[in-house]
């Protein structure tokens, strides 16, 4: 007891100090609290309260993360007794998170069939608040027990997203299998984790003695326990073998929740798998494990599959499952460069890709929302009646698809870039074959993004009904966002400037 | 304002105009779309006019002696590398492009006019045609790889948007199928470009580069580059240069197209309607030869020459698999379709020879073959929009049914036939005499090889011999009987105001040459210097 005396005000004093860089998750935390306490208190119209709250409040966590972003940019500083670790990459990482995070917090209501909910939306709004605090957990870990407990505190809000619409029947099932899934994904990594633990004898990625405990422990046990850390990763990465929950999930999920499931969670997983690989490979240069290898046979196996079963499909949000999980593959491939220059671009890839499925289903819950169509046939014609709303659907698509002169374009020019320069470096024929496959599986994309402007345009339809249009904020916003992909398409430079 | 600069971007002023004006004028559309590519061949000419020929003016690989050059710095990325990303806005033209934008902007008038048969959703159409319009333009102007490589894509969704909303019946797969061919063959482009880029330095700023004229430049490689010629450097156990050179060959093959890479042809150019048809073969297919002079040739000319015979091999494959599918076709559309693997085939085989003659010979038959096929189309949308057939065997003795359209198809035929006289002529016989001079002036082509040339030709006569007698000549007898005698009615005013200046000017090309040679001729020859001064490794 009085050796913990002496020892307490160190720790006391890492921790007043380490709130200081914590000042986003607190406006995350209190912000929670808030709107908890509004779904409580009022009675009435409780959504559009907690909405009000959660957007004003998202603004401010926004303008704290801004401030963060003057951290400089070599520097780390460890929190919280290294528990989390703040770093210029990380701060980017939020950023994203949470301009993806505003965006989806005011389309929650304007989806017709969430915002028809008997519950009401009030407590979604919570949620989504507690879970980007959980994201922003996740991007700054690098303790392999903040890892877990960050990865479960998003895990159990997203559970409850999906299943939030749970009278209809395919969410519910598409909830549950999701929560089974997620808790055996969840499980497997912790029990690598603890191997991981009982090899080096700890807990810190950063500490030299984790390094050094797992380089003297036989390289297969430590290869399988990694592997298994990998499955848990994967199963928020949604990369192949992991990914088999993905499309029935986003098919069954409120639309809304489908667009924060196939963005969110995948961007601060990513940036959990930097922290994770950064003390093997940026660090200690240890080679009992080949993570080049491992990620790169990863990457092309999600980019060719991913891409391949999209083909298959009629659902558009079924299709764009599948696109994301090629999307993810192609991202992969950034990751294995393993330089500064492939997670710059890495960062700018995931923000375009995010802001473009935003788009992209934001206008399946427009047509959704007018024509009840879900399927491709039920698009048929459609862009002579909705001709704004399509267009943007064809620009979002072509962003997507990564073609001029879209952002989309840029992001896979830059993440291509990155990838050739480190093979002019290290020749490696996996780069090559990396960079072969990102090529060829946007051939095999277009073919499927390229179906829904064939039924929007190409294909008459035969009705002539009129349809009613009650809202047109999703079509704005859309058209918003098709204009903005447009723009930094032409001008990446007002995008790239904040990397 | 740069006189380039106004020449790519005039027809998207006009877009927008279009775009803002109500439907309900749209009647209007077709005339302002027909003023924008006015304007455009009104700058073409004045262009034409004031570019300065001359050895001081060659341009290929002296970025000092492009013409009407403006280049501005665009974007400037730094992620965090040694060095940041410099892509440039930067358009300038040379002896090789001259020709093809005034060509271009010609034939884009024609299709202008030809768009008249287009009565649905007036809008989209003509607000797609000019984003093609630019796009066009901007590829044979821009000297920026990047700024290439936006332009060259840019074109596909409008494609496929004109073939797949206004074209014929099979128009969903014809579309499509245009559509990922083009790009399998550019996103390949793709990763060599960035290749390129990586291995290239502005000798000025130190930074990579996409400018396409310091890649002609050995000397601003950074050694140990991939790309680097003294480097040596194996991808997938084959020279990097090799396998950057064939990778975009066959981008650019695909455009050409050079059999066996040719089978989106028939079916894009038979489903498009008659102005994308026009546009596809009047001007597309050249950008799939310019890529190949300017940039297989230019970046990579050490490559062109070890491979030459292979080139001149498929050229002549197209030129006689081309010609003997057209003999086999029973649509006319289609067989004007084989025809154009057959024309551009003469394309390949001109540039393989690496003569000045060859190679002026393959730009005649670019210009040529733009004007004739643009005047091709246009007599058979003439016909299929008055009875909506165009099989060969539904049709006899149109002669005396329309004899003015006789007149004009007569010329279209023997023109493109290659009769002395006419602009063909001058193309083929260059391209055949550079093909045979290269036996002995560099050994690239064996004799043989371009003796088969000569059979191309005389297989072009045969079908189009064939088919004008079917056609026109003999008794008259239609399949449709009288309501198709009634609506063949003979060509109308715009009709002939559409064709004349094509026939005329496939005549004035024919027998002045000089009009296109002369300003080209110093660019070609500085083309052939450099392939001569190779670095040999």
């Amino acid at each position: 007891m009085r050796d913990l005396l002496t020892y307490l005000p160190g720790r006391m004093d890492d921790t007043l100090s380490s709130l200081h860089y914590f000042m986003p998750e607190i406006y995350l935390g209190i912000l929670f609290l808030l709107v908890l306490i509004t779904g409580l208190v009022y009675k009435r119209n409780t959504g559009g309260m907690c909405r009000l709250i959660a957007i004003a409040g998202m603004v401010f966590v926004l303008a704290q993360d801004a401030i963060q972003s003057y951290f400089p940019v070599n520097t780390t500083m460890p929190l919280f007794s290294r528990m989390l670790m703040l770093h210029h990459t990380g701060v980017l990482f939020k950023l994203v998170i949470d301009v993806i995070a505003l965006l989806i917090l005011l389309y929650f209501a304007w989806d017709r069939q969430l915002k028809a909910h008997r519950k009401g939306l009030a407590d979604l709004y919570a949620i989504t608040i507690a879970s980007v605090f959980g994201l922003h957990l996740m991007v700054m870990a690098v303790n392999l027990l903040s890892i877990y407990l960050a990865i479960e505190f998003v895990s159990l809000a997203s559970y409850l997203m999906v299943a939030y619409k749970s009278e209809q029947g395919l969410s519910a099932g598409a909830g549950l299998r999701y929560v089974l899934f997620g808790a055996a994904a969840s499980g497997v990594m912790l029990y690598g984790i603890s191997l991981l633990y009982g090899f080096s004898g700890s807990m810190d990625l950063f500490d030299p003695a984790f390094i050094n405990g797992l380089s003297q422990v036989n390289t297969l046990s430590v290869s399988f326990a990694l592997v298994l850390v990998f499955a848990g990763l994967g199963f928020k990465l949604s990369f192949i073998p992991m990914h088999f929950w993905v499309p029935d999930v986003y098919q069954g999920a409120a639309t809304p929740v489908t667009a924060y499931l196939s963005t969110l969670p995948k961007i601060a997983a990513f940036a959990l798998l930097i922290n994770f690989i950064t003390p093997f490979v940026f660090i200690s240069r240890w080679n009992g494990f080949d993570f080049r290898l491992f990620l790169s046979v990863i990457g092309l196996i999600t980019m060719i599959g991913g891409n391949f079963a999209a083909i298959m499909q009629q659902n558009v949000k079924r299709m764009l499952a599948y696109s994301s999980i090629g999307h993810t593959g192609f991202a992969l491939m950034a990751i294995v460069s393993f330089s500064t220059e492939g997670i710059s671009s890495l960062i700018f890839y995931l923000a375009v890709y995010a802001v473009a499925n935003l788009g992209a289903l934001i206008l399946a819950s427009y047509f959704a929302n007018i024509t009840g169509a879900e399927n491709m046939e039920g698009y048929r014609g459609l862009g002579f009646k909705l001709p704004a709303a399509s267009i943007s659907f064809v620009v979002i698509l072509i962003s997507l698809t990564g073609l001029p002169v879209t952002a989309g374009f840029i992001g896979k020019v830059l993440v291509f870039q990155s990838v050739y320069n480190i093979y002019q470096q290290q020749p490696d024929v996996l780069l090559l074959l990396l960079l072969a496959t990102g090529a060829l599986t946007t051939v095999v994309s277009l073919f499927y993004y390229i179906k829904i402007p064939l039924y929007l345009f190409l294909r008459k339809s035969d009705n002539n009904r009129e349809y009613v249009i009650s809202s047109q904020v999703l079509m704005i916003s859309a058209v918003v966002i098709a204009v903005f992909l447009v723009f930094i398409g032409l001008f990446p430079n007002y995008l790239t400037k904040f990397l | 304002m740069n006189i380039l600069t106004l020449l790519i971007f005039t027809p998207i002023l006009f877009a927008l105009i279009i775009w803002v004006m109500p439907s309900a004028w749209r009647g209007s559309f077709k005339y302002l779309t027909l003023a924008a590519t006015l304007v455009q061949l009104g700058i073409g000419v004045w262009i034409y006019l004031h570019f300065k020929t001359g050895v001081g003016f060659a341009g290929i690989n002296q970025e000092g002696q492009y013409q009407f050059v403006q280049k501005l710095p665009w974007i400037n990325l730094n992620l965090g590398g040694i060095s940041r990303m410099q892509i440039d806005y930067f358009v300038g033209i040379d002896g090789i492009s001259i020709a093809m934008v005034v060509m271009t902007s010609l034939v884009m008038v024609i299709a202008a006019l030809s768009s008249w048969e287009i009565k649905s959703n007036l809008k989209g159409f003509f607000i797609l045609f000019l984003i093609l319009d630019m796009a066009v333009i901007g590829v044979f102007c821009a000297l920026d790889f990047f700024l290439f490589y936006l332009f060259y894509e840019l074109m596909l969704l409008p494609l496929y948007f004109l073939i797949g909303m206004w074209g014929g019946v099979r128009r969903e797969y014809a579309a499509i199928k245009f559509f990922l061919y083009t790009l399998f063959g550019s996103v390949f482009m793709l990763l060599v470009m960035i290749g390129l880029y990586l291995s290239v330095k502005d000798p000025v700023t130190g930074n990579h580069t996409f400018n396409m004229v310091y890649m002609m430049n050995p000397a601003n490689y950074i050694p140990g580059s991939v790309f680097a010629a003294i480097s040596h450097y194996q991808l997938f156990g084959m020279s990097a240069r090799v396998l950057g050179f064939i990778i975009l060959f066959i981008a650019f093959a695909i455009k050409v197209p050079v059999v066996p890479l040719h089978t989106w042809l028939p079916d894009a150019h038979v489903e498009a309607p008659t102005p994308v048809s026009i546009i596809l073969a009047g001007i597309l297919l050249k950008i799939g030869g310019y890529g190949i002079i300017r940039i297989c040739m230019g970046i990579f000319p050490d490559i062109a020459t070890s491979g030459a015979f292979w080139l001149g091999l498929l050229g002549i494959i197209s030129i006689i698999y081309g010609a003997l599918n057209a003999l086999a076709q029973r649509d006319l559309k289609r067989m004007i379709a084989y025809s154009s693997v057959s024309h551009m085939g003469f394309v390949l085989l001109g540039i393989a020879s690496q003569t000045p003659e060859g190679i002026s010979g393959a730009m005649m038959q670019m210009v040529s073959h733009g004007f004739l096929s643009a005047m091709l189309f246009f007599l058979v949308g003439v016909i299929y929009n008055r009875v909506h057939d165009r099989d060969i065997y539904n049709f006899r003795g149109l002669s005396e049914l329309m004899p003015r359209y006789t007149v004009f198809v007569m010329i279209a035929f023997f023109a493109s036939l290659g009769l002395p006289g006419f602009s063909a002529f001058i193309a083929e016989a260059f391209s055949l005499a550079g093909a045979f001079k290269s036996y002995t002036f560099n050994g690239l082509l064996p004799q043989w090889l371009s003796a088969f040339g000569v059979l191309g030709i005389l297989l072009s006569a045969a079908y189009l011999l064939w088919t004008l007698q079917r056609m026109f000549f003999g008794k008259e007898l239609l399949k449709g009987g009288e309501t198709w005698k009634l609506a063949l009615v003979d060509l109308n005013a715009r009709e002939t105001i559409t064709l004349l200046p094509l026939a005329l000017l496939t005549l004035a090309l024919g027998v002045m040459p000089s009009l296109v040679l002369g300003k080209i001729n110093d660019s070609v020859l500085a083309l052939v210097d450099i392939t001569k001064h190779i670095i040999t490794p």
